[in-house]
């Protein structure tokens, strides 16, 4: 399943890290018009799914309008979580000067408050990619991951709880900030606690009333019809962003790091453990879009506030240049990343044990230090 | 304000508010966007209703502004931002209409100007722009002074303009000399509506300066203005226009000891920021607007870093570039970015203090 990654000295590295310096250099260059139309493209279609899911859901009464509906208002969610809200709040779009495409002014349709993800995303996750310890996004605190989380009893339940985390993904993702694994283990006062989650629970409040409560009003006697289309399209979003996002860091053979590994880390050795800590899913322009552009993790993680839409034009550059220097793009159909990930989630349920596929890999940037 | 519209603007707030919080806001902002171009509940846009071609190289745009325009004092200038390739670009103008009247800026196309070539060039009739608010001190005092000296040159007749027109406006128009200086006749904007203005109020005396006049020795000269208005001491004097003309006025006036009756309206947004030459090691300036403080700093460290230094804690994460965690205002200065070399001089621009060295004295809103 592993295939080998070339062992860099720093000079090689840091060769590799100006060659993608000197692409993204093209690339911030050429932005302009089409990008800030393409996004602003895209908040239209999603302006025009929501209000079209909404009117269905709201005014029919018969199966086919509610699917429609409900997959119309998904569709929405998703577009607006991945394409809009993820790369808006990276400042992809910061270069537009346009209030309305500001990083750190844009608020998502979910429970996550944009304060708390801008932190937690961009900021721990985007630095510290896949160092265990670290990077809390390496099994969100509860999943196994990688050999370096030692195994507990209660890993064995992992494929459930894996499956849950699915089904409710944003509120996953929502209480990752309040660090609640710190309070339990009694790091963290109660006090704290409540004062980290007080943006969070403000959010939760106006999402839970927007849609399942002020919506579902307005449609009167439509009421639980509409409360459960808002419920089946967040689910769909949950499940989807899921799927995506653990395609993108968690399938077979993608790398893992240690702090001590990552110390005086040079600008090329971290696109390299950036490189190492992701993975692609391959797949058509509308594929590529409904995820946000995260099916080019990869590109994604190297540059992570170039717009999005334009990781696709970049890929095979990049992945020629990872290959002259010897180092592995990984790769696969969002199936093949899916098996991959459930495999690897099964297989780290069990105890065990000896240098694994992650652990060896986990050594390639220090070797090079 | 009556109680009822204070009840009504209360309401209006709160549910602006809970709209704000349900993320609604954002739907009927795009809806009612979509029905009204220049429809928003954040920006002031005005729809572009009428272009005038006021000489070859200046047109006045007639505009209709949404409800957010709270109007403007004749004098004043507004801020245009324009998108120019995906990107917005803000520039000055200054309101050539009078209060009351239909908003008007007049724009000079600058060889050169990204901005002025891009609303000469593309801006048609039906197009939106985005204004900021009127600001500005080139106003006259209240009540106006009973002998005016207005004097212009080139694009500076706008805010004149605007005054002139106001006092007419207000039949307020008793003893205005108005000296404007232009290469030609043909440079000369707003020629039919000045002289209209002058044979409909005798207060109005119009001099017009023109470079290609037989006896004119080109430019500002300050005998014959002294010799067109003998009394200008007494005026009190209205200047703007390009930095030649208005330097020898000032000039003129300080050594007479006219200063204080002197009032000047400088073009600013043009001159570019000096910045210091690259390389390590030069002395500039730092201010933090919010909490008062300035220190010293170096163009070869990250502004970051030397706040941090200088005792401040702005929020910040990645140090690295990727996160824009540090994102700030600066409102003055300019700084380049590590990253791609890429430098910000204009006013009131964000930026990363992580990959951010100053270029010059910064000012930002921390």
């Amino acid at each position: 399943v592993t295939a080998s990654r070339r062992t860099l000295t720093r000079a090689e590295a840091d060769a590799f890290g100006r060659e993608l310096d000197a692409l993204r250099a093209e690339v911030v260059a050429d932005l302009g018009q089409r990008d800030a139309d393409h996004m602003r493209g895209v908040m239209r279609d999603v302006h025009r799914l929501e209000a079209a899911g909404r009117l269905l859901l709201h005014a029919g009464v018969d199966p086919l309008s509610f699917t429609i509906g409900t997959g119309c208002l998904a569709l929405a969610k998703i577009l607006e979580n991945m394409e809009v809200g993820h790369n808006v709040m990276h400042g992809q779009y910061d270069w537009t000067k346009d209030p309305q495409l500001a990083s750190h002014d844009y608020e998502w349709d979910h429970a996550c408050p944009g304060s708390d993800w801008r932190h937690t995303h961009n900021y721990e996750h985007h630095t510290y990619t896949n160092i265990v310890g670290k990077d809390r996004d390496v099994g969100y605190g509860f999943l196994r991951v990688c050999e370096e989380q030692g195994w507990h009893p209660r890993h064995l339940a992992q494929p459930l709880v894996a499956l849950s985390l699915a089904f409710n993904f944003q509120w996953g993702v929502a209480t990752h900030h309040l660090h609640v694994d710190e309070f339990l283990a009694g790091r963290m006062s109660l006090a704290e606690l409540r004062t980290r989650a007080r943006p969070f629970v403000a959010k939760v409040r106006w999402q839970l009333l927007k849609d399942y409560a002020v919506f579902p009003a307005l449609a009167l006697w439509n009421a639980p019809r509409v409360a459960a289309g808002n419920w089946l399209a967040n689910t769909a979003r949950n499940l989807w962003t899921f799927a995506v996002i653990f395609c993108g860091h968690f399938p077979e053979g993608v790398a893992v790091f240690r702090e001590e590994d990552t110390r005086d880390e040079s600008r090329g050795e971290w696109y390299l453990r950036q490189l190492g800590g992701s993975a692609n899913i391959e797949g058509g322009s509308r594929f590529h879009l409904m995820t946000g552009h995260l099916s080019h993790q990869i590109e994604h993680h190297l540059f992570p506030d170039l717009p999005a839409s334009r990781y696709p034009e970049i890929a095979p550059r990049v992945r020629a240049i990872c290959e002259r220097y010897g180092q592995v793009y990984s790769t696969g159909s969002f199936g093949r990343q899916l098996r991959s990930v459930a495999g690897r989630l099964l297989r780290l349920s069990l105890p065990t044990r000896g240098a694994s596929a992650t652990t060896a890999a986990a050594t390639h940037v220090r070797a090079a230090a | 304000m009556s109680a009822l519209e204070r009840q009504t603007a209360g309401w209006k707030t709160a549910a602006a508010a809970v709209a704000r919080h349900l993320l609604l806001d954002r739907h009927a902002e795009f809806w009612r966007g979509q029905l009204d171009g220049t429809f928003s509940t954040t920006e002031i846009r005005a729809r572009v209703v009428r272009v005038i071609a006021e000489t070859a190289d200046i047109k006045t745009f007639v505009l209709a502004p949404n409800r957010r325009w709270t109007g403007h004092r004749a004098g004043q200038y507004t801020t245009v931002d324009v998108e120019i390739d995906g990107v917005r670009v803000r520039r000055c103008y200054s309101v050539s209409s009078a209060p009351g009247d239909a908003l008007a800026i007049t724009v000079k196309r600058v060889p050169g100007g990204r901005v002025s070539s891009w609303l000469h060039d593309h801006v048609r009739v039906g197009d939106v722009l985005v204004l900021g608010g009127a600001a500005g001190d080139f106003v006259l005092p209240s009540p106006a002074p009973a002998k005016l000296l207005l004097l212009s040159g080139g694009s500076g007749a706008t805010p004149v303009m605007s005054i002139l027109r106001d006092l007419a406006a207000r039949d307020a128009v008793h003893d205005v000399v108005y000296v404007h200086h232009a290469r030609t006749r043909a440079d000369v904007p707003f020629g039919a509506d000045l002289r209209a203005l002058a044979a409909r109020h005798p207060g109005l005396r119009l001099v017009l300066e023109l470079d290609d006049a037989a006896d004119s020795r080109g430019g500002f000269d300050e005998a014959r203005l002294r010799q067109r208005v003998p009394d200008l001491a007494e005026r009190a004097t209205f200047l703007c226009g390009p930095p030649g003309l208005m330097a020898r006025v000032e000039a003129m006036y300080a050594a007479a000891g006219l200063a204080d009756r002197l009032t000047s309206e400088r073009f600013v947004a043009a001159a570019p920021v000096p910045r210091v030459a690259d390389g390590d090691g030069q002395i500039v300036t730092v201010r933090l607007g919010r909490s008062g403080t300035r220190f010293t700093a170096s163009s070869a460290t990250s502004l970051l870093e030397q706040i941090e230094r200088a005792g401040g804690r702005p929020a910040h994460g990645c140090r690295m570039g990727i996160c824009h965690s540090c994102v700030c205002r600066k409102q003055s200065g300019a700084v380049r970015n590590l990253i791609t070399g890429a430098v910000s001089d204009a006013p009131d621009e964000d930026i990363q203090l992580c990959i951010s060295v100053p270029q010059s004295d910064v000012e930002l809103s921390l």
